[in-house]
């Protein structure tokens, strides 16, 4: 932790999150950590690093190799009065514990005709990280974007992410909170002590006149590179980032493109039924009238993810792909 | 019958032991007059809510717990209600047993306001405070009922148990294996119940698993103890269930169990059972529970016969006032469609 001016720390965006999960931690008993590696291993990416010291085993739980099982017991301990947050070492492991999250979380409150709440955060890295291939690269925010009943979170900056991590903890739903191995090690200077970032408030990044981007996560920092291009040719874009995909804050995005009557979508995520395609829709329901050209979309390409370092740079959007779709609205 | 059709294999068990008499004696005539009443309950419930299936007042699907009756039963009867419960979409008879009002229950499954879950899960979702519901995906409770094990664990509840119901299909589930490894490793105090009723939907058990005692032969692959009652006989679930409740409050350690038992009717309602040969089904009428309990109770003139229809009667009554409630009830307001689908 660098010092900086007093009240405010500059950390790297995984001690945010360590920050936030400590904090709930000795704010409510019922709050414990759970997942493969949290403890001994001190996390695969080193989010939880030094929790077990501090809490022990009772409340930071390495689980076997095992979502199914362990998302599963997370859940029935959330529906029986505990706060459990469990950690997935990357999301793409959240498809084996499918069933679970589906079928049970996003559904029981409503299916129970709200009897039981299910109050769980499941956390951890999405989407892509450095050659790591199809199998360790998917961002699920489409897939479980389409089920009713869960929150889905996406932050792009460490100040966002312990803010919403901490709304994310007191949240009585299951929430989906996205994070990107990529963005852990990005920092950012943010308050001492706890502050909270609603869920469901999009922010507005940059503001301008003449286009509007939406994007969330990783993809935000290489929107903001699109900003700075932009700006050295006269040209304002404002920037939106998304930080909460369900529910999904479309007054600040339909309130951006009435202004500027321009619109590009930025998503790592695939093309085909994506999140862009959702905000898209959204957009010509709210702002029809106000376009002054068709939306553009960038996203990843119609492909799994390949390894090479060649391909998997260009099936994500890169910042001249993002370039030449804002020009396609001029 | 078909000639493609692999016979239903025959298992010998052998199951936890009892003594019928001198169990009578320890319940008492007032307890065991409770549990009969419950069977009836659950008989009259199952066999009226059918009849309202068929004359279309009731969708979806439909799970009987016919034939099964003593296995619940003796389970609440041993355990109380103040535990944590979960079981699969052959919910119906839980949620009787643990305080759910056939009035609600019924208009559950008529789809209105009144409905347990607001008219939302159906036949296959039914709720009480300590119910955490009828699962609809096989073996999907099982994570869900350890993960209730593990609350009671990390609160330090001692004088409470989770119980988990799971036919023998579930067994197949990964569910089943990842969920009871996490019990067994980390000492959680949850009780599996398998009910083997010999067949997943029209599959018999033995083309389904690779071992004949499914609570037996399993549990030593967890390091848990493994038990089989005869889920026909109540004396048998309860001395059964008895044993081993007082073993997990003790040691807090899982425990699985497999009771045999018959599902006298298809997989649900819209299953004519063609996969069973007569003989099959014929040989499994033979021992229903609640008829066996009443012989039990009659010749320690515990209960006489028309008592006994008494009690069927007045069940009968019950279930046919919660088909009037059910009617009545009004249908759920469209408005409230997007209610409750996130928590406050």
């Amino acid at each position: 932790m660098n010092e900086t001016k007093d009240g405010y720390q500059t950390v790297e965006l995984r001690e945010a999150l360590r920050q936030a999960l400590d904090e709930e931690m000795a704010r409510d008993p019922n709050v414990l950590i759970m997942g493969e590696e949290v403890g001994e291993y001190n996390g695969a990416y080193k989010v939880t690093k030094g929790l077990l010291a501090k809490w022990g085993p009772k409340r930071v739980i390495d689980t076997p190799i095992a979502e199914l099982g362990f998302a599963g017991l997370a859940i029935g301990a959330a529906m029986t009065g505990l706060r459990p947050v469990v950690e997935f070492m990357s999301f793409n492991f959240s498809f084996v514990a499918a069933d679970q999250l589906i079928s049970n979380a996003a559904k029981m409150y409503y299916m129970s005709g709200n009897r039981f709440s299910v109050p769980i955060v499941f956390r951890g890295p999405n989407g892509a990280a450095a050659q790591v291939s199809s199998q360790h690269s998917h961002c699920v925010e489409a897939i479980y974007g389409n089920l009713p009943g869960f929150i889905i979170v996406a932050p792009s900056n460490p100040y966002d992410a312990k803010g919403l991590l901490i709304s994310s903890i007191r949240n009585n739903n299951p929430v989906l909170f996205l994070e990107s191995e990529l963005n852990y090690g990005d920092k950012m200077e943010i308050p001492v002590g706890e502050y909270t970032v609603p869920i469901g408030k999009a922010r507005i990044v940059e503001e301008g006149k003449d286009v509007t981007i939406v994007s969330h996560s990783r993809m935000v920092n290489r929107c903001k590179e699109v900003v700075l291009e932009l700006a050295k040719k006269g040209t304002r874009a404002e920037l939106i980032d998304l930080r909460t995909i369900r529910p999904l804050d479309i007054a600040t995005v339909a309130a951006s493109v009435r202004k500027t009557g321009r619109c590009v979508l930025v998503e790592e995520g695939h093309i085909f039924a994506g999140i862009a395609a959702e905000v898209g829709f959204q957009i010509m329901e709210h702002c029809f009238d106000y376009l002054d050209a068709p939306l553009q979309r960038v996203c990843q390409l119609d492909t799994p993810m390949p390894y090479s370092k060649v391909l998997e740079k260009e099936t994500i959007p890169t910042v001249p792909r993002i370039l030449a779709a804002v020009h396609k609205t001029f | 019958m078909n000639e493609l059709k692999t016979p239903l294999k025959r298992v010998k068990h052998t199951f936890f032991e009892h003594e019928a008499k001198a169990l009578m004696k320890q319940i008492g005539k007032e307890s065991l007059l409770k549990a009969l009443r419950e069977m009836l309950m659950i008989r009259n419930f199952e066999t009226r809510a059918e009849a309202a299936y068929l004359q279309g007042q009731i969708g979806g699907f439909f799970h009987s717990y016919i034939g099964q009756e003593a296995i619940q039963t003796a389970a609440i009867d041993v355990m109380g209600k103040n535990n944590w419960w979960s079981t699969s979409y052959r919910c119906h008879a839980l949620a009787l047993l643990l305080g759910a009002t056939p009035n609600e229950l019924m208009a559950e499954l008529y789809g209105r306001s009144t409905g347990n879950a607001l008219g939302r899960g159906g036949s296959m979702h039914f709720y009480t405070e300590r119910l955490l519901g009828g699962f609809g995906i096989v073996g999907g409770q099982i994570p869900i009922a350890t993960g209730a094990a593990f609350t009671l664990k990390y609160k330090e509840i001692k004088n409470e148990v989770s119980v988990c119901f799971l036919g023998d299909g579930a067994v197949a589930q990964g569910a089943f294996h990842e969920g009871i490894n996490l019990a067994a490793l980390w000492n959680l105090p949850c009780i599996y119940v398998i009910e083997n009723n010999q067949w997943g939907m029209g599959t018999a058990f033995n083309r389904a698993l690779s071992v004949d005692r499914l609570a037996e032969d399993k549990a030593l692959g967890y390091g848990i103890k493994g038990y089989t009652l005869d889920g026909l006989d109540y004396f048998n679930c309860y001395n059964g269930f008895k044993h081993i409740y007082n073993e997990v409050l003790e040691t807090s350690r899982p425990v699985l169990i497999e009771v045999i038992t018959q599902r006298f009717k298809g997989h649900s309602i819209s299953d004519p059972g063609l996969y069973r040969t007569k003989d099959e089904l014929k040989e499994c009428l033979v021992r229903d529970p609640i008829p066996l309990f009443k012989e039990a109770l009659i010749a320690e003139k515990i209960l006489d016969e028309a008592t006994f229809e008494a009690m069927d009667k007045e069940q009968r009554e019950i279930m046919l006032k919660a088909m009037k409630f059910a009617e009545e009830s009004p249908w759920p307001d469209p408005i409230t469609l997007g209610e409750d689908v996130l928590a406050p």
